[in-house]
This record gives C-alpha cells, structure tokens and sequence, in this order.
C-alpha cells in the first residue's frame, strides 16, 4: 500500500526530469552566439619590439559609451598568447595624457592627432610610452526581445521557481586603428556578435546565458593581433 | 529524552533563522526608505599644461567645501544626497599647481591679499543635475554642474568672471549599485571641469588681456 504514492511521485519526477532535460537541450543548442568580424585596410602595418599600442575606448555619444571592461577584455587578449603585443593599460595612459584624452578632448579624427601631437607635452608622453599604434573601440551590447515570465514562490514547505525567460544580445563594435608614426588611419575592424539566452525553471532556475559580448572581445583581439602584426 | 532535547534544538533554529529572516527584511526595508547618501570620491591626475608664471591664492569658500545635493523623488521624498564639496577642494589642489607657479590656499579674500600674490581665484558650483536612468529612460546616469569662476587681481580688482560647465555620465550595469554609478559619473564630471578649465584658462577674454599686459 505504501509503494504506490512513492511510485507516483517517481512517475511524476521522471516526468519532471524529461521535460527539465528536453528544456536543457533546447536551452543548450540554443544558447549559442554567432559572430561576423569585417576588416578594412587602408595602410601597410608591423609593430617592432619595444613598440606598443594603446586601447582606447569612444565616449563622446549621448546615449551610450564603450564599456572600460570590454576595452580592458580585448587588451588583455591581445597581451597574451602566441605573437603578443604590448598594450598600454587605459586609465594609466589617460591619467598619464591628461586632459588631452578626456571624453570631450580626445581626438575624434587623424588630423585632430596630428594637432595634438604638435604639443610638445603629448609628443613627449606617447614616446616615453613608445606607442605606435592607437586603437579606438567604439560600440555596446544590446539586449533586444525579452520574453517569458518566471514566478517563484516560497512557502513554509519549501521554495521552487516556475517559467520560462529568454532575451538576445547583440554585441556591435568597431575598432580604428591609428599609427601614430604617420598619423594615418591604417584600418578598421568591426565586430557583430548575436546571441540567445534561456532561463528555465523547474524548481530552480538554470541560466543558459550566451557569451556575447566576451565572444566578440575574443574574436576582436584575434583579429586586431593579427591585423598589427602585419598579418 | 533524547528526542526532546532534538526537538527543542530544532525549534530553536527555526526561531533563530525566522529572527535572522526577519531582521534581513526590516533592513531592506528600512534601506529601501532611506535617502541614499553619496560621498564623491576619486582620483584626479595634474594636467599636463604649460604652467604660467604667476603665484596665486585660491579662496574655497563655506559653501564649495560643504556643498551637497540633494535629488528628490518623483514623490518628492528626499532619495539621493551627494556630498561633492571635499572632492572638488581635491581637485583644484590638484589642478592649479601644475598650472600656476606656486598656490596658496587661503580662507578668504582679505588673506589673500595680505599674502601679497598675483592673482586670486574663487571657484563656485552654481547648480548641480543629476539624471537617473529610471527618469530619463535611458542607461546612463548623468551629472551635470555648472561653476561660477572668479579671477581677482593680488588687490582683490576682478579680472574676470566666467561660467564653466561639466558633464559626466556612466553606463548602467549589472550588479553595480546606483551609489557607485552616480559616483562615477560625478568623477567624470569633474574630470571634465579640469580639462576644460585647465585647457581654457589663457583663452578667456579678460584674462588673456590680463596676462598679454603684465
């Protein structure tokens, strides 16, 4: 007599259990992000040893600005592995440079630099830095489409969550590259990241969340390595 | 006997965990009523200017050392106070040494004359905004200040008097606090008054006079 609620209770766990695996696997395939990296030349390239670059990050819009962590992100990638640069860490050169690359100072095109660099205190500092390129990272990731609701509940038994919520990202950046040697832009990289994100929940909720904007950091290093290195 | 003395010390904490829960929630409560307080806080870096050959005295008046401002919410309860006086004191210590040949900092006009400098300068803040994303719909927080600069002679004759403005914002994010945010974007906001001040400076109309006479 006492097997048979026990055996329901396994009935509906399995049943439980089916559905929070099929809503894995969905979440699972689905949580993937697809990324398109462009790039335009304009300028032959080559870094030297003792040479390095500059990430720097555009804040002049209103509505938006280039996150310090996706600079820091891209920099940091293109500091290690196979063929590595030398980057010059943000704030230190801002703080080093400044107030010639504040939000509202910072030079928006190439002859802006050259006018800056008639300073002989700019001059001075980018070559004690021994900065040969200059890359401007401008873009955000936005999230588009939230839909789904999940409601939880807690009660003197227990607690436990039920719904389901999804969203997408996309992750849009572009990356300028300035040689400071002949004041010229070089080229430009651009970086288009989209990615859909789960949360399920069937007592606990578990997010599958897609890698969007580390993705595109990833993809935009490589890509901006390979581009300073001459490649 | 046993079983009792388990019984006893489950109920025990049971009590104990409701007393911490509801402790846990009179807090937030309590914290989700109260104005938030913001003190500014940052680094500020010299600017690397041409430094002018001039000993000045710089004046912080009462009102820019204490200076706070005080957002409301749409109720009109107070929600946000943002203490900026200490900060901007930092920031003009850091900022006019590398553009004056030596500064003093004096309590008010009268020193400042009897110290016998060339020039003395009085900052003001004359209006402080702050634009909360939950308001303005979109995922900045800003801040806005605007400054009434003065610029006296060694005898205390005005040279000139100008406004200056600043703006800062800084992107809303994930498991950063409204505090912090407002912080930051207050940093950048003062940031930009020493940029603009130390590059603007010679190009106000009087005091480029002023300086093209002496």
């Amino acid at each position: 007599m006492k097997q048979f609620p026990s055996l329901a209770l396994t009935f509906i766990e399995m049943g439980q259990l089916k559905a929070f695996s099929l809503l894995c696997v969905i979440a699972v395939l689905g949580a993937c992000t697809s990324t398109t990296v462009d790039e335009f030349r304009q300028g032959e390239t080559g870094i030297e040893r003792g040479e390095s670059i500059v990430i720097l990050g555009r804040r002049h819009a209103s509505d938006y600005e280039t996150r310090a962590e996706f600079v820091q992100c891209v920099g940091d990638r293109i500091e290690s592995g196979s063929n590595a640069i030398s980057v010059i860490p943000e704030q230190e050169f801002v703080d080093a440079m400044f107030p010639w690359f504040e939000p509202r100072t910072a030079p928006l095109r190439t002859r802006d630099l050259e006018r800056l660099m008639a300073e002989q205190v700019v001059a001075g500092k980018m070559n004690e830095f021994g900065v040969r390129y200059m890359v401007w990272l401008d873009g955000y990731t936005e999230t588009t489409g939230r839909t789904g609701t999940i409601s939880c509940t807690v009660g003197p038994g227990g607690a436990g969550c039920f719904g389901f919520g999804s969203w997408e990202d996309d992750s849009n950046f572009e990356a300028r590259v300035w040689d400071v040697a002949s004041l010229q832009n070089v080229g430009t990289i651009s970086t288009d990241a989209t990615g859909q994100s789960y949360v399920p929940a069937l007592v606990i909720p578990i997010p599958f969340i897609a890698r969007v904007e580390a993705n595109a950091c990833t993809r935009l290093a490589e890509q901006l390595k390979q581009f300073v290195n001459g490649g | 006997m046993m079983k009792l003395i388990k019984e006893v010390s489950h109920y025990k904490s049971m009590m104990h965990h409701r007393a911490v829960l509801m402790l846990a929630s009179c807090a937030l409560l309590l914290s989700a009523c109260g104005v938030s307080s913001v003190v500014v806080q940052g680094s500020f870096p010299a600017p690397n200017v041409a430094r002018l050959p001039m000993n000045i005295a710089v004046v912080y008046d009462e009102e820019l050392r204490n200076f706070h401002y005080i957002e409301y919410s749409e109720k009109g309860d107070e929600e946000y106070n943002i203490a900026s006086g200490n900060s901007h004191v930092d920031l003009f210590n850091a900022v006019l040494p590398a553009m004056f040949e030596s500064v003093v900092v004096v309590d008010n006009v009268q020193a400042a004359i009897e110290s016998g400098v060339d020039a003395i300068f009085i900052p003001r803040i004359d209006e402080f905004q702050l634009a909360l994303p939950n308001k303005t719909k979109l995922d900045v927080y800003e801040v806005w200040i605007r400054y009434n600069m003065s610029f006296l002679e060694g005898d205390a004759t005005q040279i000139a008097d100008w406004v200056l403005t600043s703006y800062g914002k800084t992107p809303t994010q994930n498991m950063r606090s409204a505090d912090s945010a407002i912080n930051d974007a207050a940093v950048v906001a003062l940031r930009d008054l020493a940029s603009s001040f130390s590059l603007s400076f010679g190009q106000v109309p009087e005091i480029r006079d002023w300086l093209a006479s002496r």
